[in-house]
């Protein structure tokens, strides 16, 4: 199990990556979206937003997300600082994420542009 | 008579059968679609395997090519391996041939293709024979893979970037379910319309559209000036509507039989049927002699006339 801030501090290592990566904030311009973290064990609520190309945290929800990710905390943890990708768990059903299906696949693109191989 | 069955996941509209001959022997070529239900798709395979000569997968990839590097789609595998005794393609190893071989002859035997062309591909990665190919003849090239498979208004022009972008997407991208990344079933037969408007200016800057034919259909805008398109799997519907919206000449790397282009997957198995060899046994060489044989070249027609 992670912690609320190690949960805190993997969004911010993802955040740092992405917002030093010029070519994902040009691809992700026209992306303006809010993206709320969940943890299922603990109590751990992060906002993620996009907004021009740029991305921002926060810790706490909003209210009106566009997607909302869901998981464990370490699956959390382990994914935004990008020990796993998000497939797997995905895919077996421990992460679960609510948003559009095109959503879902930028969110993904996202990560594995950050830790891809 | 041998027996050539397409399985495919994309909309049964395009049902279609032949009789057809290759090299002396009858060939009864038919393509069965299952709207997108991939349990369908399977107890297809499991009725089909052992019974006919050689069994295609459309509608879906099973292996994508990076360069020397293969990446299975999950999805696709699970249908491969569906199969246990009949020979089963995806197409991926004649594309490789075929594509590379109509971008040659396009280049040399027509003026459709040229240093400088520009040239939009909807998707790369499922045709990097053909990427390849029109990127080595200078051609101006848009990769359109995060465009259209993603959504992310990011043309790739180069292939060092498309091959980096996809070496490090693509391990996990063939692990999602493949309705996510690739229209199928009923999806193949409609637009999206808030795609269509938000990416046109990619398909009216270019001269050429090339790449898999559901994909280029769902994006098109209306108002095209005479551009070509490079594909296959065409239906005569779909002859109509690339008509309508404006394209001037289509040309499919697949013989035309009875007014359709069939996809690579069907005429790959074809040609498994006709060599009588596992598909792991052939060479790309062997595919070339025997596209010669056959006299297969792209079919390219006039569109405005």
């Amino acid at each position: 199990m992670a912690t609320h801030d190690e949960l805190t501090e993997s969004l911010k290592a993802f955040m740092d990556s992405y917002n030093k990566n010029e070519r994902l904030k040009v691809m992700n311009r026209d992306w303006n979206r809010v993206v709320v973290v969940k943890a299922t064990d603990i109590d751990s609520l992060h906002t993620l937003t996009v907004l021009d190309g740029v991305v921002s945290l926060r810790e706490g929800a909003s209210g009106q997300p566009d997607l909302t990710v869901i998981s464990d905390s370490e699956t959390l943890a382990d994914m935004f600082y990008g020990d796993i990708t998000p497939t797997e768990p995905y895919n077996n059903g421990t992460l679960r994420i609510m948003g559009s299906e095109d959503d879902i696949v930028r969110l993904d693109f996202i990560s594995l542009m950050i830790w891809g191989e | 008579m041998k027996r050539v069955v397409s399985v495919s996941l994309g909309s049964s509209k395009r049902d279609h059968k032949v009789v057809t001959e290759l090299l002396g022997e009858k060939f009864e070529i038919a393509r069965v679609g299952t709207d997108g239900d991939f349990n369908r798709a399977l107890e297809l395979l499991h009725e089909l395997d052992g019974k006919v000569d050689a069994i295609g997968l459309g509608g879906i990839d099973v292996y994508l090519f990076v360069k020397e590097k293969r990446y299975a789609i999950k999805d696709g595998l699970r249908l491969l391996e569906a199969v246990k005794t009949t020979p089963v393609v995806d197409g991926s190893g004649l594309k490789n041939t075929l594509e590379r071989e109509a971008v040659r002859i396009l280049a040399e035997e027509t003026g459709l293709l040229k240093k400088g062309t520009k040239v939009l591909m909807v998707s790369s990665v499922d045709r990097f024979g053909m990427a390849e190919a029109m990127a080595e003849m200078d051609c101006d090239m848009t990769f359109g893979d995060l465009i259209f498979a993603a959504g992310i208004p990011y043309p790739i022009k180069t292939m060092v970037e498309l091959e980096e972008i996809a070496n490090k997407t693509l391990p996990e991208f063939t692990q999602m379910p493949f309705h996510m990344i690739y229209p199928t079933g009923k999806k193949q037969d409609t637009q999206d319309d808030a795609k269509v408007e938000k990416f046109a200016g990619y398909y009216l800057d270019a001269e050429v559209i090339a790449g898999d034919f559901h994909l280029i259909r769902r994006f098109m805008p209306a108002g095209l000036k005479g551009q070509t398109i490079l594909t296959n799997t065409t239906t005569r519907d779909d002859i109509d509507f690339l008509r309508a919206k404006g394209a001037g000449t289509l040309v499919t790397t697949t013989p035309e039989y009875e007014g359709r282009s069939f996809g690579t997957n069907v005429m790959e198995a074809a040609l498994l049927a006709v060599l009588g060899k596992p598909w792991e046994e052939i060479t790309p060489q062997e595919y070339l002699d025997l596209l010669h044989r056959l006299n297969f070249k792209p079919r390219i027609l006039s569109l405005q006339e």
